[in-house]
């Protein structure tokens, strides 16, 4: 095995580069939630800050757009889990013929891209209301239903493929047996077959409601003029960004750790009581500990937890540290002002007659104006920047002549 | 008619007949309002004149080319190389991402399968899962965040004297092609993951036992088993990549366009949807040609997409 | 007990142009244990699907009972079906899946409690009604299966061949059991099996079939001491088939010419052959017997192969003029071994020897 060990360290490599790629953007992301620059980034930090939170919640149009993704998931999770359960089960009954053509129909939703999905929905529904001579307040030109429709389309296809992958495992025969003891046919298909697939139901409604949620491509065609949380926060993007929707983020991946630990306390305690080690195991062996992992327990912990450091947060005082980061930036700008003003006068000291304009060059002027500072020149330009209009004197800086201070 | 009959009828004697008319009627107002028509109409709609309102089922309301004859060569008759060439432009950049996708998911599909074992590989997966949790808007802009000419990456660059100058990476697509390739890697993973799952180890362990190199064991041994996972993911990515919409409207480049933005333009900027459908039915037919071409060649069939 | 017979009134089950079932036509009394005896694909477990109501016949009628069971659903039928698999509910307890056809019978749930109680207990697993049905041993499992099929008392009892995942032991064990169970309940149980040794032990009566076709029926002795067809000889138990022509037929016992010479053999069912009518012998491994050096009347000269050893037994493979034979010998001590290569002369008698009509071998 000593190849093996080689090719191990190669996989622990390569599997920690990936996920350094998974995760880095996110976790960087995460950062700048807390950094009170006005542009989301880093480097320079300036102050810890929760303030962008309090922007995220303040935002009026990405607050109505959430009610408005809440009611169309609900929706799409109402809709898509039993169609897409339908489909399933219609496929694993047809013969195979039909099920390979049914099965092409009801997979591609899922491969024709979203926006062909979105134009269709509404140019179809669009035109059946004209048809029927509805006006345009009519259900046809409403875009929560265009767009529960255009979602409807593929992500009942998400929920077919969770349905199809459990009852591949399902055994016909207990059907068969369930009326062969004198069970109706749907007295077998609630009392076997749905408690079989229930399972699948929870992780198809999830996922439903994921998808719903965080569609974009169909949702920007058909919600017309309204807004869902994801169409709103792409043309936050879109139109300039900042630390809010870091701060957004923050929360939406707090939520998702969270899910994801209690999800995995849930298998693993399953799993456990499944294969009856309970008593022998470590963890869920002792009494103490038996609790602390139990699902719920674990969503207490970890809510108050997350609860805990939101408070404290929230008390920290960034005003302080702005201040001193604002004094800092005036500072340096006096700083400057005054180097300059030196410079002038000892130009002017130095040689009665003014050397002519054109001989600086202005690219070294600016070098000058920003070398003191000893800042990464990527990010001079933001603290210059609000300086500038109070100090009209700084443009003296421009016209300070080059020739002092050569390449 | 009878088709249908002898379709519902095994149903309802299995599962009743409460649960067959759900069936029956659920699966066909799926196919038949929520996916056959709608294209349909689609379709019908890229054929029309785009005509003020009173025009419409009058005389001028007829079938026309103009809309796809627009695509080939614009008002002025010359070649519109504009369109065609931003059709092209995102069929390669989509075939690249589909590239990267399959370079860095198998090698990661591979170890999921065979290496990780317990606590490790339950860890994997849910460090897969859980990034695709978050908002896809918000994941491109993480993207726009690190590649930023402020960004992480620009300021790390310069900071340890790489280059002296910001980089432009929005203007260069690099923010785009890396957000794309980390959006979809989720869909890459899984398909090949199943297949190689099925590989039995000891064929991998015969194969070194008898001296083939690592390479010529996945050239050989793995590789065919992986083929229609390969594939599976390779379509996936590919049609999303080249559907998406947020992503190049994100991190693209000013003068960048996706053909997805140009069909949203005809859409919500020129009020042009006849055009805009005619656009959309290109990008889906030459999507699908395109896809139905390359499973032809590699000998996959739909069946497999989506196990 | 249950009185009612079950009547097959020349039933054929076709799948478009293939014939699963050809004609099957029999009685099968009330509170009979009958078996299905056949290779896997004869259509044995197509004809049971048939009676439980899970398929249709394509021609004739299931009467049970006296009334026809066409259109009435297996959920109507009084059969009760063990699968081979026996398609217990994973999902519920050992109680919840006894009581299930209680359950839909709207049956209350104090009631289906000591209904299963009485059941467990019957089937010898009291106090695991609580216990998940994967907790329990494949032949607990079987006995759960069987007990959820008689919880609502039917009259007939289908079992597709319900011991073929258990292990030899456990398999000769429930042979038993089975019987036992059939004898207290007093049900009419129909039993499908590729086992003859399932078979022959515990039915009343058997019926073999080949490709859907039922080739014979009767009590398990004469099955096996008097097939009627060559399927039959050559499927139940292990024989010796040796092509030959009729010479000459006197009263039932009748000659033939063999490529190994002249033997002789019953004629089955008091048959009449004509004078070169293709025909085999069919001679059990235990009747025929090593004799050493003379020729005479039914011997065969034949030379040993190989002897194997299997403890109460041992099996000696011959060739006859080309012909491969086997002997069965009782285990009498080491001394009766034979030398590979050693010529043999085996006898047997006539008596014990079958003539049947030239046509299928099993397994051929």
């Amino acid at each position: 095995m000593n190849k093996g060990t080689g090719g191990g360290a190669i996989a622990a490599g390569y599997s920690l580069l990936f996920f350094a790629f998974l995760f880095g953007p996110l976790i960087i992301m995460v950062i700048t939630a807390f950094n009170s620059s006005s542009f989301p980034r880093i480097t320079p930090w300036e102050c810890f800050t929760t303030e962008w939170f309090d922007e995220l919640f303040g935002n009026e149009r990405l607050m109505a757009g959430l009610v408005n993704s809440v009611i169309i998931g609900v929706g799409v999770v109402a809709i898509s889990v039993p169609v897409g359960l339908a489909g399933a089960l219609a496929l694993s009954e047809v013969g195979p013929k039909v099920r390979a053509a049914l099965y092409t129909v009801l997979i591609t939703p899922i491969l024709i891209p979203g926006v062909v999905l979105g134009i269709s929905t509404i140019v179809f529904w669009g035109g059946l209301g004209r048809s029927v001579g509805a006006d345009y307040g009519s259900i046809f030109f409403d875009g929560m239903f265009l767009t529960l429709a255009g979602q409807v389309t593929f992500i009942a296809a998400y929920a077919m493929l969770v349905f199809l992958a459990r009852l591949q495992r399902f055994d016909p025969t207990l059907t068969e047996a369930a009326l062969d003891l004198g069970a109706t046919p749907g007295q077998a298909f609630r009392k076997i077959l749905l408690p079989f697939l229930s399972p699948a139901i929870g992780s198809a409604a999830f996922l439903t409601l994921l998808a719903s949620f965080e569609n974009y491509n169909t949702t920007v065609f058909t919600i017309l003029s309204g807004n869902t949380f994801t169409t709103t926060l792409a043309s936050k993007v879109r139109h300039g960004t900042d630390p809010s929707l870091s701060a957004l983020a923050v929360i939406i991946i707090a939520v998702t750790l969270i899910g994801a630990m209690v999800h995995e306390a849930h298998t693993r305690r399953a799993e456990v009581m499944r294969t009856g080690q309970a008593a022998r195991s470590k963890v869920y062996g002792n009494p103490v500990l038996s609790v602390l992992a139990h699902p719920v327990m674990v969503l207490v912990l970890l809510v108050a937890m997350g609860g805990g450091l939101a408070y404290k947060a929230s008390q920290h005082d960034a005003r302080a540290c702005k201040q001193q980061i604002l004094d800092d930036k005036r500072a340096l700008q006096e700083k400057l002002l005054e180097e300059q003003r030196e410079r002038i006068r000892a130009q002017k000291a130095a040689t009665p007659a003014p050397a002519a304009p054109s001989s600086g060059p202005a690219p070294s002027s600016f070098g000058g104006a920003f070398n003191p500072g000893s800042l990464a020149p990527g990010s001079a330009p933001a603290p210059a920047a609000p300086a500038t209009p109070k100090t009209p004197s700084g443009f003296g800086g421009a016209f300070a002549p080059g020739s002092l201070k050569p390449n | 008619m009878t088709a249908l009959r002898s379709l519902f009828q095994p149903m309802a004697a299995k599962h009743g007949l409460g649960a067959a008319c759900f069936i029956g009627v659920a699966v066909f107002i799926w196919v038949v309002f929520l996916i056959v028509l709608p294209q349909i109409s689609m379709l019908d709609y890229s054929f029309r004149l785009n005509l003020p309102k009173p025009d419409i089922g009058g005389p001028l309301d007829v079938y026309t080319l103009d809309n796809y004859a627009y695509f080939f060569s614009g008002n002025d008759g010359q070649l519109n190389t504009l369109d065609i060439g931003i059709l092209v432009k995102t069929l390669v950049a989509a075939v690249f991402v589909t590239l990267i996708d399959i370079l860095i998911c198998y090698p990661i599909a591979y170890i999921l399968a065979h290496s990780a074992t317990g606590v490790a590989a339950r860890l994997m997966v849910i460090g897969l899962i859980v990034p695709f949790w978050v908002n896809e808007i918000l994941r491109a802009f993480a993207f726009r965040v690190l590649f930023g000419a402020t960004g992480l990456i620009n300021s790390i660059g310069m900071g340890a004297g790489f280059w002296d100058q910001p980089i432009d990476f929005i203007r260069a697509d690099v923010a785009l092609y890396s957000g794309l390739t980390y959006a979809y890697i989720l869909l890459m993973v899984f398909p090949i993951f199943n297949a190689v799952e099925a590989l039995d180890r000891n064929q991998i362990e015969a194969a070194r036992d008898m001296g083939a190199s690592w390479w010529r064991v996945h050239w050989r041994v793995v590789l065919p088993i992986a083929k229609p996972g390969i594939a599976s993911g390779a379509t996936m990515v590919f049609m999303l990549t080249a559907g998406a919409l947020a992503a190049p409207q994100i991190l693209g480049g000013p003068s960048n366009l996706w053909f997805t933005q140009l069909i949203y333009q005809w859409f919500n900027e020129s009020a042009n949807w006849q055009r805009g459908s005619a656009y959309a039915v290109i990008l889906l037919l030459v999507c699908i040609g395109f896809v139905m071409m390359l499973m032809r060649v590699f000998k996959v069939s739909i069946g497999e997409i989506g196990r | 007990m249950t009185t009612k017979d079950i009547v097959l009134d020349h039933v054929s089950i076709r799948f478009g142009s293939y014939t699963a079932v050809d004609n099957a036509h029999l009685t099968i009394r009330g509170g009979e244990f009958f078996s299905f005896l056949g290779p896997s694909g004869c259509g044995k477990t197509t004809l049971l699907r048939c009676v439980s109501g899970f398929s249709e016949p394509t021609e004739g009628r299931v009467l049970i009972g006296g009334s026809d069971m066409k259109g009435v659903g297996p959920n109507k039928r009084p059969t009760a079906l063990i699968f081979q698999n026996l398609a217990l509910f994973p999902l519920m307890s050992v109680a919840d899946n006894i009581a299930f056809p209680l359950e839909v019978r709207g049956i209350s749930k104090k009631q289906r409690r000591k209904r299963a109680d009485e059941l467990l207990d019957m089937i010898a697993l009291p106090g695991v009604g609580d216990k998940k049905v994967h907790e329990l041993s494949g032949g607990q499992r079987q006995r759960v299966a069987i007990a959820r099929a008689l919880a609502v008392e039917p009259d007939i009892l289908l079992l597709d061949e319900p011991l073929s995942a258990l292990d030899l032991k456990l398999r000769h064990h429930m042979r038993t059991e089975l019987r036992a169970i059939q004898q207290r309940v007093g049900l009419t149980f129909i039993y499908i099996t590729h086992d003859q040794g399932e078979a022959l032990t515990m039915s009343d009566r058997v019926a073999v079939m080949n490709s859907g076709v039922i080739e014979q029926i009767g009590d398990p002795e004469s099955i096996y001491n008097r097939p009627k067809t060559s399927f039959v000889a050559s499927f139940v138990g292990e024989t010796n088939a040796i092509e030959g022509k009729v010479v000459l037929q006197a009263g039932e016992i009748v000659t033939l010419e063999t490529p190994v010479g002249h033997l002789q053999g019953k004629a089955a069912g008091g048959r009449r052959y004509k004078n070169g009518d293709p025909c085999y012998l069919f001679i059990r491994p235990e009747q025929l017997e090593v004799k050493s050096g003379l020729e005479a009347p039914n011997t065969i000269a034949a030379s040993v192969v190989k002897e194997e050893f299997e403890g109460s037994a041992r099996i000696l493979f011959l060739k006859a003029n080309g012909i491969d034979m086997r002997i069965t010998r009782v285990n009498r001590g080491a001394s009766d071994a034979l030398a590979n290569g050693q010529a043999l002369v085996c006898a047997f008698d006539p008596d014990h020897a079958t003539v049947l009509p030239h046509g299928p071998l099993a397994g051929a």
